[in-house]
């Protein structure tokens, strides 16, 4: 599942030299395609520590104050992205502490959420003729034409995107709705390519089941 | 058996990419992610491969996680907000010489 190659050639188009001598100079054009380009991924990290989208804007308007005005002082000890990240993270950070809420990456990544993939109902047991394959196996959708799926199903599965837990929300927000490559989102959050997949896979199997439910609630 | 490529191709193997001789349905589904990602052992590989060949069900959820996830890409917002005016009006006063 990789990102389209115009949008990685967009994000890849001008190097951290380029867009620090234009922030620097004040550079209004590459200044505006930058926040527009880092929006989704700023305002899906912020909105993973706090409760409402409207505070994760909020914070993302205050982490590009805090990077304007403080561009001269950025060292290039570490990658543009990288320094713009911390900034973020410490905006949200801050508003997390007044929500009183535990920071999403605060205990180890992997724990917690350990449903399985798909109900073990769904599958024969030990006693039966074939114990671990399908008891209720799943049916396969009717397409609808040109769409993946209708508009109902496609707000039911951005409703329960929502409500995944934070960390998985964040996961699946980066690499499957903004298409950021799995080493991209390592790199970004300080994950192992192994716990970033553990969250990918719980995200993906709890949105699979949803709308599984939904698709065969609506055959009837 | 030649293979000179590291196991997993260097990956870590997860808690169930373990050798079996057979992967069965249940075993699949928590399998997928990594199928998809290309992380499962060569063996595991070649196991979950023989365990689709064999079984339209399974092959049907593949189907429904991989729309699950094309639907997912559908729902980015291409539209980003304009940055606030406070944050263009601090970008402006840099061309002026402040700082």
């Amino acid at each position: 599942m990789q990102p389209e190659p115009a949008v990685a050639a967009a994000r890849m188009a001008v190097s951290d030299e380029q867009t620090l001598a234009a922030l620097r100079a004040g550079d209004e054009g590459a200044f505006r395609d930058l926040f527009a380009r880092s929006y989704p991924m700023m305002k899906r990290v912020a909105r993973s520590y706090v409760a409402s989208d409207a505070v994760a804007e909020e914070i993302v308007q205050e982490t590009w104050m805090a990077i304007v005005t403080g561009i001269d002082r950025f060292e290039g000890r570490s990658a543009l992205g990288t320094w713009i990240f911390s900034i973020l993270t410490n905006q949200a950070k801050t508003h997390s502490a007044r929500e009183k809420r535990a920071m999403p990456f605060s205990c180890v990544a992997t724990s917690g959420d350990e449903e399985p993939a798909v109900d073990p109902d769904r599958f024969q047991k030990d006693d039966d003729a074939w114990p671990g394959h399908w008891a209720t196996p799943p049916r396969p959708w009717q397409k609808p034409e040109r769409r993946l799926l209708s508009l109902e199903a496609r707000d039911h599965l951005k409703a329960a995107l929502s409500q995944l837990p934070d960390r998985q929300r964040l996961i699946v927000g980066l690499r499957d709705v903004e298409g950021h490559s799995a080493e991209e989102v390592c790199n970004l959050l300080g994950l192992s390519q192994e716990n970033q997949r553990v969250l990918l896979h719980r995200g993906r199997s709890r949105l699979r089941a949803v709308l599984e439910e939904y698709l065969d609630a609506a055959d009837v | 058996m030649h293979n000179s490529a590291p196991p997993n191709n260097g990956h870590s193997p997860s808690e169930f990419d373990l050798p079996v001789d057979e992967v069965s349905c249940q075993h699949f589904v928590e399998l997928v992610t990594e199928y998809f990602e290309g992380a499962l052992s060569a063996r595991t590989l070649s196991r979950v491969e023989e365990h689709l060949v064999m079984c339209d069900w399974c092959v049907t959820y593949v189907e429904q996680m991989r729309a699950t996830i094309a639907s997912l890409r559908e729902l980015t917002d291409e539209r980003s907000p304009e940055p606030p005016d406070s944050v263009v009006a601090a970008l402006r006063s840099r061309r002026a010489g402040g700082a």
